[in-house]
């Protein structure tokens, strides 16, 4: 077996213009996910009577479901509830017009917030209850308690965590050619089907990936050590 | 100015305090003495609601909370009225000595930055940490610690300063270091309720001497009458117990 190296060469240049499309994806699930999971994490834990529940179901079925099986769901069924809706209220509105790569936010977005809802129950925590009555006997209030105190430690615990869910997320947005976005995978999967050059193609996106992934696990060691300064050893005087 | 009225507290079916009342004034150093799960810490962290009391009054100067009744805004005017050092220090970890101790300065009472941070080296200057402004908890040794938890106390001016166990956590040699800190801020009239299990400070330093057991004080006095003329069989017993390990210390 040959490998057909200038064929490799092309898609491999080819396949880099997805990667604006996988890090958009990549960014807005993970910056909505952040915010909607820190939220959905608090809820959770302060046992709101009819909310932790359905939070605590909604964690549970996405992790206990394969992520092929999300976007096939959602992609087809968002559409065909979203135009019925359309048609019933008699809105004129081309449902069909909607571009793929909104149901991948959607589908990212709830799969990512259901990850990192977990990861922040399980930071907060672990984030000793001695903290918060330190904070609320200085005199601060119980919001200002979090806000300066809590909220910052169990961040900083959940790093890692959000790092893992971060590369997971990338690797995943590689299932978006199910939704006919035009991110890595797909690009080089329509390039492999002319000639019929998968393995060269596969081992493009599989360098591209790579380097993505170390990428994100750089930039987050980065704010690791950033965020955990008051680890660090000073030199004792 | 301290004021506890009839404290009852339970955990579930547990009750462990049973009606305490109990009176601080001005410059006095109340030690709370008695045998392990009297109630000692329950008492304490009852002052400032940290655990919410089941019944009773706390009175603290002009405050006058029923604690059935308090609101959330009365707890917090009580709670900057005192502080607090625990046992296990209790500091923030996301922040250096100093930011722990401006901490309830800047934020809780909205103390102007500058001032905030010329008390704050003030108080850390006083547990004898100038040196250590900008170490995080992490990098600090447990007495060091308990000095920065100290000066977060006394940096803010309160009323009180409530004491659990401050150097039970310590190792021994770092105890002594802690217990002149707290000598020296009595003679400067600091108002102070210390759980403690170090009868020899208990007698050298308090001025007023608190035994409890079974979620009741079975016998309170001066230090003097208390330690020289135990009353109660029970005060008589637990003090048997300590009398003389701790003449090997004197
Ligand atoms: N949060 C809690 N939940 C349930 N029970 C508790 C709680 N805190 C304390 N107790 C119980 O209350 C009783 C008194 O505890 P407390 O800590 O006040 O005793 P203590 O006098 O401080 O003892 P020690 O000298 O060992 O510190 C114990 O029986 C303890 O088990
Ligand atoms: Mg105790």
């Amino acid at each position: 077996m040959r490998l057909n190296t200038e064929f490799m060469k092309e898609t491999f240049w080819l396949a880099l213009e997805g990667v604006p499309i996988t890090l958009k994806i990549t960014i807005i699930a993970l910056f909505i996910s952040i915010i909607l999971g820190f939220i959905l994490a608090l809820v959770e834990i302060h046992r709101v009577r009819v909310a932790t529940p359905i939070i605590t179901a909604y964690v549970s079925l996405i992790r206990g479901t394969p992520q092929v099986l999300q976007i096939l769901i959602v992609y087809s069924l968002i559409p065909s509830l979203l135009n019925a809706i359309v048609q019933k209220m008699e809105i004129n509105f081309s449902v069909w017009d909607i571009e793929p790569i909104v149901y991948a936010y959607i589908v990212f977005t709830i799969n990512t917030t259901a990850l990192l809802t977990e990861t922040f129950r399980s930071a907060l925590l672990s984030i000793d209850k001695l903290q918060m009555e330190a904070a609320l006997s200085v005199g601060l209030t119980p919001f200002w308690a979090n806000v300066r105190i809590i909220f910052p430690q169990a961040f900083e615990a959940a790093l890692p965590n959000i790092c893992t869910t971060t590369v997971n997320l990338i690797k995943g947005t590689s299932l978006a050619f199910m939704m006919s976005v035009k991110e890595v995978t797909a690009i080089a999967k329509t390039q492999a089907s002319y000639g019929y050059n998968f393995i060269e193609s596969y081992l493009d996106i599989f360098v591209i990936y790579l380097i993505l992934c170390l990428l994100v696990q750089g930039i987050f060691a980065i704010i690791e050590k950033q965020a955990q300064a008051h680890r660090k050893i000073v030199r004792s005087v | 100015m301290l004021e506890l009225k009839n404290i009852h507290k339970a955990f579930g079916k547990n009750e462990v305090l049973k009606g305490v009342d109990l009176k601080v004034n001005k410059g006095d150093v109340v030690a709370i003495l008695g045998p392990s799960g009297s109630g000692k810490t329950t008492l304490l962290r009852t002052i400032t609601f940290l655990e919410k009391a089941d019944q009773g009054e706390i009175v603290l100067k002009d405050l006058n909370l029923d604690v059935q009744k308090a609101t959330k805004k009365d707890i917090t005017k009580l709670r900057k009225k005192t502080a607090f050092v625990f046992q296990n220090y209790g500091l923030f970890l996301n922040k250096t000595a100093l930011q722990n101790v401006m901490e309830g300065l800047t934020i809780a009472r909205k103390v102007p930055r500058a001032e905030a941070e010329k008390r704050a080296k003030e108080a850390l200057d006083k547990v004898g940490l100038s040196d250590r402004y900008d170490y995080y908890p992490s990098q600090l040794s447990g007495g060091q610690q308990q000095r920065v938890g100290i000066a977060r106390a006394i940096a803010v001016n309160p009323d009180v300063i409530l004491f659990d166990e401050p150097t039970s956590a310590l190792d021994p040699e770092l105890v002594s270091g802690i217990l002149d800190i707290i000598r020296s801020l009595a003679k400067e009239g600091s108002t102070m309720v210390v759980v403690t299990h170090e009868m020899a400070f208990a007698q050298d330093v308090a001025t007023h001497v608190v035994f409890m057991d079974g979620g009741v004080i079975v016998e309170e006095g001066s230090s003097h009458e208390f330690f020289s003329h135990p009353k109660e069989e029970r005060t008589k017993q637990f003090f048997s117990r300590f009398i003389s390990t701790d003449n090997y210390i004197i």
